[in-house]
């Protein structure tokens, strides 16, 4: 279908302009960021940073916050939450789609169950098994629990893949006296590099950016993820807000630059 | 097959469950459990110290009679219906749009990125930009000195501000599904209607949107479902006041519990909000599952 040119240009503008408005809270931090305390409060938001603060935002944010710790914290949380949720998810995929087992709909809809309920209906109950436990207010117990929320996503996805490749493959392999377990570390994880890729930066994401959680189990600086950390933060001082803003998007923005080009084939592998 | 050869077998399928062990265990201690626990959480009394009492159905009578819980329960309302519109309406014009402009991946991308910061981050972003010496400081300089406040602190006008807020970082994720819909139409059907000369409109209604209801379904249910949850740019952008005023359920929970301890109370308004949920969860679980390929 053509577009008349004519038409072409007034959509060209009319993005533009959305455009425009679209980035300008981004463009807003960023200058923020470059301001210091009083130069944001006494000027208007309008104006450029008369001198380079960043540097000195930057360390605020990172030692008197302490908003260094929460990411490394945040780090660890969300890459090994993403790394042990898809291992333990492609051993449940590979089962439930390969094999032979008996209610496999049960055990699916079992796990995906995990995924239909609000989270909110987990906080209560994992905060008071938590506290009773002596996992509150840890690193251990911060890894486990993101590692057992990313599991159903993860064993949806990976299934989905999993059962769109085909059975002879196995039987093949068997009779050539593969096990298993061989079978599905030799054969199927290496076909299923990208929508295990794709789990696993989705699942990080998740795990970095979730609020309600890292909030609710973490009581000490050291141990509060990054998002618990940039909400606790006051509105005193805003420029030091707003670079905690930009350090704490860092890795999301990282993965949406490297997930640009999966990003259709990823969705083929999220829906049915 | 001999029984020698039965209990082989048996015992090779045995194995085949430890595959799924692992994640049923974490599955059934961190979630099975958890729902039942709340459940029957919501008909005790604990303020999270003392020994719990139990509370019959006093918890839920309570959120009858609780204003909060009202308005909670007509913001939640709101930010469902406006979302749905939201969700729909304009990722779908933005799909449109960009899929005949001469830069598809730019604004593709412009349109995406607040979607990929955090809704921490852009909730404090957003709170920033409409405190006292943001944007609401232009208006005393156009003399209407009575603007320049934290709009956020508004009650009831706050709400709708975070809503149209949230489409910012909400209209991503829906105009990237559209845009997808939108490239898998088959040209033919289109071509044919351009021959039998449809306007612009026939082609878009009698056309076009019926071969993107697939899409349009999963969207309206995903957003839907994900409308009721919202918590992260509430929390961060008013922490639902003032005075609980720009409460959603999923907040009320969170404060009745941590907040005023009364876990009696956040355990009923989370089985509340669960049902709620689930209710909807129906519609989008029969779409996903209409055909069976679980095995």
């Amino acid at each position: 279908m053509q577009t008349k040119r004519a038409t072409r240009a007034v959509i060209n503008t009319v993005l533009t302009i959305l455009g425009i408005l679209w980035l300008f809270p981004v463009l807003f931090t960023v200058f923020g960021s470059f301001k210091g305390r009083q130069e944001y409060r006494l000027g208007n938001f309008w104006d450029l940073p008369k001198e380079n603060l960043f540097g000195s935002n930057l360390i605020a944010v990172i030692t008197s916050v302490g908003l260094g710790r929460s990411m490394i914290s945040s780090f660890l949380y969300a890459f090994c939450g993403a790394l042990f949720s898809a291992v333990i998810a492609a051993l449940a995929a590979y089962a439930i789609s390969h094999l032979n087992i008996r209610h496999r709909t049960f055990w699916f809809l079992f796990i995906y169950s995990g995924t239909i309920f609000p989270f909110q209906i987990y906080l209560i109950p994992v905060y008071k098994g938590y506290v009773q436990t002596h996992l509150y207010d840890t690193r251990f117990g911060m890894i486990l629990f993101y590692t057992a929320i990313c599991i159903p996503f993860s064993m949806f996805v990976l299934h989905n893949f999993f059962i769109g490749i085909s059975k002879e493959i196995c039987e093949s392999a068997k009779i050539d006296g593969c096990t298993n377990l061989q079978i599905l570390t030799r054969i199927f994880i290496p076909i299923a590099k990208a929508p295990i890729s794709i789990v696993f930066l989705t699942q990080f994401t998740w795990c970095w950016n979730d609020l309600m959680f890292g909030l609710t189990f973490t009581k000490s600086p050291e141990i509060r993820s990054v998002m618990a950390s940039i909400s606790l933060l006051g509105k005193d001082n805003v420029p030091v807000l707003l670079t905690g803003c930009l350090l704490a998007s860092i890795p999301t923005i990282v993965f949406f630059f490297v997930l640009q080009k999966n990003f259709e084939t990823g969705f083929v592998y999220t829906s049915k | 097959m001999t029984n020698k050869d039965k209990k082989r077998k048996a015992a090779a399928n045995w194995t085949n469950y430890l595959y799924l062990a692992p994640a049923t265990v974490l599955i059934a201690l961190f979630f099975i459990s958890s729902i039942i626990y709340t459940v029957y959480l919501s008909f005790q009394n604990w303020d999270g110290f003392s020994p719990m009492t139990f509370a019959g159905l006093s918890n839920y009578l309570h959120l009858f009679t609780d204003p909060n819980f009202k308005i909670s329960l007509m913001n939640t309302f709101i930010w469902v219906v406006c979302s749905l519109v939201v969700s729909l309406i304009i990722p779908l014009l933005l799909a449109i749009l960009i899929s005949k402009s001469s830069w598809l991946t730019g604004f593709k991308n412009i349109f995406y990125f607040p979607t990929a910061l955090s809704a921490t981050v852009g909730g404090m972003i957003i709170a920033s930009m409409l405190s006292k010496y943001g944007i609401p400081q232009l208006f005393s300089f156009i003399g209407l000195p009575n603007l320049m406040q934290d709009w956020l602190a508004v009650p009831y006008v706050n709400t709708f501000i975070m809503i149209v807020m949230g489409m910012w970082q909400g209209v991503g994720m829906n105009m990237l599904l559209f845009l997808s819909g939108l490239k898998n139409i088959p040209s033919s059907p289109i071509e044919a209607a351009v021959i039998e000369g449809a306007n612009t409109y026939h082609l878009y209604a009698k056309v076009i949107f019926p071969l993107l209801k697939p899409t349009t379904i999963v969207v309206l249910l995903m957003s839907l479902v994900n409308s009721f949850k919202v918590f992260d740019s509430i929390w961060v952008m008013t922490k639902g006041g003032p005075y609980r005023t720009s409460e959603t359920l999923a907040l009320t929970m969170y404060e009745e519990s941590f907040i005023y301890n009364r876990f009696g109370v956040g355990s009923a308004v989370a089985v509340v909000l669960t049902v709620m949920i689930l209710i909807v969860s129906y519609f989008n679980l029969k779409n996903t599952f209409q055909e069976p390929n679980i095995a």
